[in-house]
């Protein structure tokens, strides 16, 4: 029987976090006796076996491509070919950057089932669901893929965890297809860090957003941070605003909080972007005057107030 | 020289929302409908590149595979400065997924020929970020994703780009063109259309086509079309935080409680 | 003596008839530079718009000579200058009407029809009239010497705030030194008169007719006695006679040519500006032509004819740079300073022969004479320039239609864009659905009607503030409960209401405020009621000023008003005495907009509240800083907020207690600069319907606490 496909992503040599928990993702509808296959699409794709040797891994396919980095061309052509060789029923890969540049792409050209930013997956009377979001993620929406005989997901990240346990998949190889690739990368550039912090280091963050109204109500919410011992982050419109440098962006193009274990945010309604960056965070603090803020529906504790004050009432309280 | 922006126009919830009695999707008068954040940023884009080139003018096309109701949004984007709208609908494309309205997308950047189409990275309603690739896959355009910078001179062959990626870091590459970029919020700083600017923009036209006029059959968008099938739509259970109740003094005290019993080492 | 023809003085008295000639010559040419200085002035002020007013001329001149001749807008906020000034201008316009005069009789009644009244009687109280009207104009001017030159007021100080002291049109000396000119000018043209005088009754003093009718005038005599006692004999006073009338004469002379260049125009322009003035401006502002080519002012000559001249009628007294909220707390805005600047402006490009390109007339920016974008953002459009400035200039409307061309342009803080497209999408500046406007009434234990579907007495407009601001939508269920005890049939017009749209045209966004208007007329017009009551100033002032414009005509009025009006009746009767001190705060909409001074105070009383005025109330009050879209724009970081400048001046109040106000901004404001301004405990900020509920006879049920915006 058809198989399930893992496209791996990595970047700069190193396999991106999201390919780990799309193994955990396809046990969940797998068949029995269906194989779950991770292909390692780079420019040396067998330093990158040992990552992806992972319990629920049956096979892993290199493809050797001829550029280091992200193409859309090249990937795009090696998954075609990795599909028509391999004809699998699934194809799974992280709903990443990567892939906003590349899976609809391949879906489209071939007519193969699609959907993005899927949360949900599962088998209901032999028909695959996935469930994603709609209207902001106030809603959520299944759908299938009638006569659709290989489906293309990119799952959404922070949802499903990595597997423990390690295996030994058998690897086999696949020609990459000569491409005329009509895009070219030239560098990367890390954003100008104009302060020193690793938010990615950053163990209790303080993040605000924009409920806290004006630029010079910024210097509060950083005087708190320092009170309380807590890395001062925001959310992306207080990053784009200017008010905070991009560095202290937190979530899904921002710094993944990725050692946090307390986050308070405040003054944050829960956009999915921002979210995103802070799933996996153990303690969540939520603070917003708004009761209905979608930020309380996944975050630990909640607490409906005025920021200020509560800024206020915190940094008196706390010695 | 012609820049292609294509935009859509989402919807949002009013409060108190109710689902449709399919269970497909909401009822229509619980959504607000306005233009999509990222369209804002991508129009803002072809204007800024339109108006710092003085060499043969530049003709920033609009367009939006919608019903009627998307030619407020179209004539605000004329407002913004767009030298014309279009907006192609026709029954058959109802029900249509991301995939179905590039078909009808390709279709028109086909007639119009533009030498950039720009789109937004996703949608602020759906979220399918698939759009604008998906068209550049039917069109088999070279394209790019989530393009927070451009450097492009109408009539080159080539664009520069940095796309933004997680935690911060910027890729910088290169493109051939045509080709199809999505831009990402933040590259730009969308202008404000006044009411008197909306309302003059009212005499300027809007092309309606159908789906005859592009050749594309009802085969190619709808559900027939689409590439997902909806089942059903629903408000799903929210896990829901535990709130901390009482006064501020009383909250503060709380959370700093748990500040404590959770940093732990790490305060 | 009476009714001699020979007591007169005699015109250019044993001069050579040449020398009579060329003073003609001299003076038709000083006539001929001044006309032509009118007709540049003229020229100027027909290179603007043209202003689409109703002329009415006469009675607009009648009330502009009565403001002329009881200066009760001069002696405003200062009353000395006020008086030193009526001295100048009493004595100028009798010297002026004495030289007219004595022209009458020697120019043309004489030579025409023989007829010469100037003499006898009439001469001698004629000259003792004019040596009166002269050491009035000497005594103001004395009095303006001194204040200027030792008094030192801070109005007087011309440091702008608009400008940085490296731009080249920061220094001011050149208007100092014309300020000082002007009144050395004056004194010496008074005080050469009189010394004149005197050496003509030396040089003339074996004459009994001129030596014994010389105390007809005093001045004159006096100097005479003691010029004599120092030993001048009648022909040395002959001769300085001679040479000192060469001086007073050529000064007056080259004084008059000089007028139509120099600050001594105000006499005319004035008296322009106050005869063309607007009694609504600021109230009422002038709507969008609908064939401009942009809207609002990009370029001087988009300005109208009354606009231009009224930039010439400032004289700099500073009583709109001292009245300034955002001046007091260092915003780069004195009104003051946009009108001199425009003024500098229209003369450097509109006196010259030729009108230059439009591009050079365009007063947006930071070069010199030109207006910017900080200035105009800084203002507040609470009027107090425009109220308390003595020649009618209209600083505000003049700063949102400069406002409305930013506002195209899209140049504004992003903070105030959202909020723009906010209203536009929602109807509301909260950005909440348009479902929860009357979220507030299920709080109440009563249902409040829709008077989109029923007819009622009085429609309350409720207001955005008041609909979705927590705070104030407790202020807004009181009055509620107000109305509904005091058996009042009222109703609102739940999600039929929108933004009223006063700040939104404040702003300079008239595209979206007329789309506003007609939207609330549109849903008024659908309903059935006999008046409109308003919790929001803001939404009162446009109401009844603007709506007008737009065919929305309607009696309707503040609460304060309606609520005073059912205590009289009894209807609402409150029994307990407050016995509190209080203060109270007057909006600027309410208040110096719209004249409703008196009936809260009248409530006030009333509730048995010991009310002590702060310094800056009534017509002067200091507005919150919330008005003209500021609610809107983040204040600068670190500066001090209008708010906490006011609440700074309540606490010097000795044992002030609450600090009233009536307007839903104001409680916002004053409650938040309350606490920034570490003044939180001293005393409270209270709207004046919660004083009323405390003090009703039976203690009422709170309602619960509203829901959440």
């Amino acid at each position: 029987m058809s198989g399930i496909l893992i496209i791996a992503e990595q970047r700069r040599g190193e396999l991106r976090p999201g390919t780990l928990e799309l193994v955990t993702a396809a046990q969940g509808v797998r068949r029995s006796g269906q194989k779950v296959a991770v292909a390692l699409i780079a420019e040396s794709p067998q330093a990158l076996v040992p990552a992806v040797s992972v319990a629920g891994v049956d096979e892993i396919v290199t493809v050797k491509v001829a550029v280091r980095e992200f193409d859309p061309d090249v990937i795009e052509a090696a998954v075609q070919a990795l599909i028509e060789a391999r004809q699998p029923s699934l194809v799974l890969l992280s709903h990443s950057i990567d892939a906003f540049g590349y899976a609809a792409a391949v879906a489209a050209r071939h007519g193969y089932g699609f959907a993005s930013d899927v949360f949900g997956l599962e088998f209901q009377d032999d028909a695959l669901l996935a469930t994603r979001g709609g209207y902001g993620q106030k809603v959520s929406i299944e759908v299938d893929f009638p006569g659709k005989p290989v489906v293309l997901l990119a799952i959404r990240g922070n949802v499903y965890k990595p597997p423990e346990g390690t295996a030994t998949p058998a690897v086999s190889s696949l020609a990459a297809p000569p491409v005329k690739s009509r895009v070219r990368s030239v560098e990367f550039v890390e954003p100008p860090a104009s302060d020193d912090v690793d938010m990615t280091a950053a163990e209790f963050i303080l993040s605000i957003g924009r409920g806290i109204g004006e630029e010079a109500n910024v210097q509060k919410f950083r005087a708190l941070a320092d009170k309380l011992g807590a890395t001062l982050g925001c959310s992306r419109p207080i990053a784009d605003a200017g008010w905070l440098p991009k560095s202290r962006q937190v979530g899904q193009s921002g710094k993944t909080a990725s050692a946090c274990k307390l986050y308070i945010a405040m003054g944050i309604s829960g956009a999915i972007q921002h979210l995103a960056g802070m799933k996996h965070i153990g303690t969540v603090i939520a603070i917003n005057s708004d009761a209905a803020a979608s930020i309380f529906s996944i975050a630990r504790y909640g607490v409906v107030a005025d920021i200020f004050e509560m800024a206020d009432a915190l940094e008196e309280q706390y010695s | 020289m012609k820049i292609l922006v294509a935009i859509k126009q989402v919807a949002a919830l009013d409060e108190d929302f109710e689902i449709r009695a399919d269970g497909k999707d909401v009822e229509a008068q619980f959504l607000l409908r306005d233009l999509n954040e990222w369209d804002d940023f991508s129009l803002e884009e072809a204007m800024r590149i339109k108006e710092a080139w003085s060499g043969t003018p530049v003709e920033v096309v609009v367009v939006s595979v919608a019903p009627a109701e998307a030619d407020e949004t179209l004539r605000k984007c004329l407002a913004k400065g767009a030298d014309r709208a279009i907006r192609v609908w026709d029954p058959d494309v109802e029900g249509s997924d991301p995939i179905a309205i590039a078909r009808v997308l390709a279709a028109v950047a086909r007639r119009e020929a533009p030498e950039l189409l720009l789109a937004g990275a996703q949608s602020s309603d759906h979220a399918f970020a698939a759009t604008g690739i998906a068209t550049a896959a039917l069109l088999d355009w070279p394209h790019a994703a989530v393009l927070t910078q451009l450097t492009y001179n109408p009539g080159a062959r080539s664009a520069r780009f940095r796309r933004e990626l997680e935690g911060g870091l910027l890729h910088e590459m290169a493109i051939d063109l045509p080709a199809v970029l999505t831009i990402q919020l933040g590259i730009n700083t969308p202008r404000y259309a006044s009411l008197r600017a909306i309302k003059l923009a009212a005499a300027k036209p809007i092309e309606v086509l159908t789906l005859s006029d592009l050749s594309v059959p009802a085969s190619a968008v709808g559900e027939a079309g689409s590439l997902s099938h909806v089942r059903r739509m629903y408000v799903p259970e929210k896990g829901r935080a535990q709130m901390i109740e009482g006064s501020v003094e009383e909250q503060a005290r709380r959370v700093i409680e748990i500040i404590r019993e959770a940093a732990g080492g790490a305060a | 003596m009476a009714g001699n023809d020979a007591v007169t003085r005699i015109l250019f008295q044993d001069f050579a008839p040449g020398t009579v000639r060329l003073f003609y010559v001299i003076g038709y040419a000083a006539i001929a530079v001044f006309i032509y200085g009118v007709y540049v002035q003229v020229r100027k002020y027909r290179r603007g718009a043209p202003a689409g007013m109703p002329l009415n001329l006469l009675s607009r001149l009648e009330s502009m000579t009565a403001i002329l001749l009881n200066h009760r807008m001069i002696k405003r906020r200062d009353r000395k200058a006020g008086e030193a000034h009526r001295l100048i201008f009493y004595g100028f316009v009798l010297l002026f009407l004495g030289t007219a005069t004595i022209t009458l009789d020697y120019d043309i009644l004489g030579p025409l029809f023989g007829v010469h009244f100037w003499h006898g009687e009439f001469y001698l109280w004629f000259s003792l009239v004019l040596d009166v009207a002269g050491v009035m104009l000497a005594g103001g001017l004395l009095y303006m010497m001194y204040r200027r030159g030792w008094l030192k007021p801070p109005k007087l100080d011309y440091a702008r705030p608009d400008r940085t002291p490296t731009d080249p049109d920061y220094d001011r000396s050149n208007y100092r030194r014309e300020d000082w000119a002007f009144l050395w000018t004056l004194l010496t043209i008074a005080v050469s008169g009189y010394v004149l005088e005197a050496l003509r009754l030396v040089w003339l003093q074996t004459q009994a007719e001129v030596w014994d009718t010389r105390w007809w005038s005093p001045l004159g005599a006096a100097i005479a006695q003691g010029l004599r006692s120092a030993g001048l004999s009648d022909a040395g006073a002959g001769l300085l006679r001679r040479d000192l009338w060469w001086f007073h004469g050529l000064l007056a002379l080259l004084f008059i040519a000089l007028i139509p260049y120099t600050k001594v125009k105000h006499i005319f322009t004035a008296m322009g500006s106050l005869m063309f003035r607007d009694p609504q401006a600021a109230q009422r502002l002038p709507r969008e032509k609908p064939d401009a080519p942009h809207p609002g002012v990009q370029y001087i000559t988009d300005f109208n004819w009354k606009q231009l001249l009224s930039l010439d009628a400032c004289t700099k007294c500073g009583r709109c740079h001292e009245a300034c909220p955002a001046r007091a707390v260092g915003a780069p805005l004195s009104p003051r300073d946009v009108i001199l600047s425009l003024r500098e402006f229209a003369n450097r490009t509109l006196n010259a022969a030729e009108l230059p390109a439009q591009a050079e007339l365009d007063v947006h920016g930071k070069a010199p004479g030109q207006v910017s974008m900080e200035t105009l953002w800084a203002c507040r459009t609470c009027m107090a320039c425009v109220e308390v400035c003595p020649v009618a200039i209209e600083h505000v409307p003049i700063i949102v239609q400069l406002r409305r061309k930013l506002v195209e342009d899209g140049e504004m803080d992003p903070q105030l864009r959202k909020t723009l497209q906010t209203i536009h999408k929602t109807g509301n500046s909260f950005g909440e659905s348009k479902r929860k406007r009357a979220a507030w009434t299920k709080t109440l234990p009563f249902p409040v009607k829709d008077a989109r579907k029923e007819p009622v007495d009085v429609l309350w407009f409720v207001g955005d503030y008041a609909s979705f601001d927590p705070r104030n939508q407790q202020v807004t269920a009181g009055f509620a409960t107000l109305l509904h005890d005091a058996g009042v049939d009222f109703g609102i017009l739940y999600e039929g209401e929108s933004n009223a749209g006063n700040d939104v045209r404040r702003v300079g966004e008239e595209g979206l405020y007329e789309l506003l208007a007609e939207g609330n007329i549109k849903a008024l017009a659908a309903t059935t009621f006999n008046s409109i009551v308003t919790t929001d100033p803001h939404s009162y002032n446009t109401i009844r000023n603007e709506y007008p414009d737009f065919g929305g005509q309607y009696e309707i009025e503040h609460y304060t008003t309606l609520l005073l009006k059912l205590m009289q009746q009894g209807c609402v009767s409150t029994s307990r005495k407050l016995n509190l001190r209080v203060t109270f705060h007057d909006p600027c909409h309410l208040g110096r907009f719209n004249k409703g001074y008196d009936a809260p105070r009248e409530i006030l009383e009333r509730l048995g509240c010991e009310l002590v005025e702060m310094g800056r109330c009534r017509s002067n009050s200091f507005c919150c800083g919330a008005g003209g879209g500021r609610i809107w724009i983040p204040d600068p970081v670190g500066a001090e907020k209008p708010a906490q400048n006011r609440m700074r001046e309540a606490a010097r109040i000795e044992g002030l207690q609450v600090f009233v106000v009536s307007c839903p901004k104001d409680l916002t404001m004053f409650e938040d600069a309350l606490k920034t301004s570490g003044l939180e405990g001293k005393f409270v900020v209270r709207e004046l319907i919660e004083l009323v509920r405390e003090a009703l006879a039976q203690p009422q049920a709170t309602p619960a606490a509203p829901v959440a915006a």
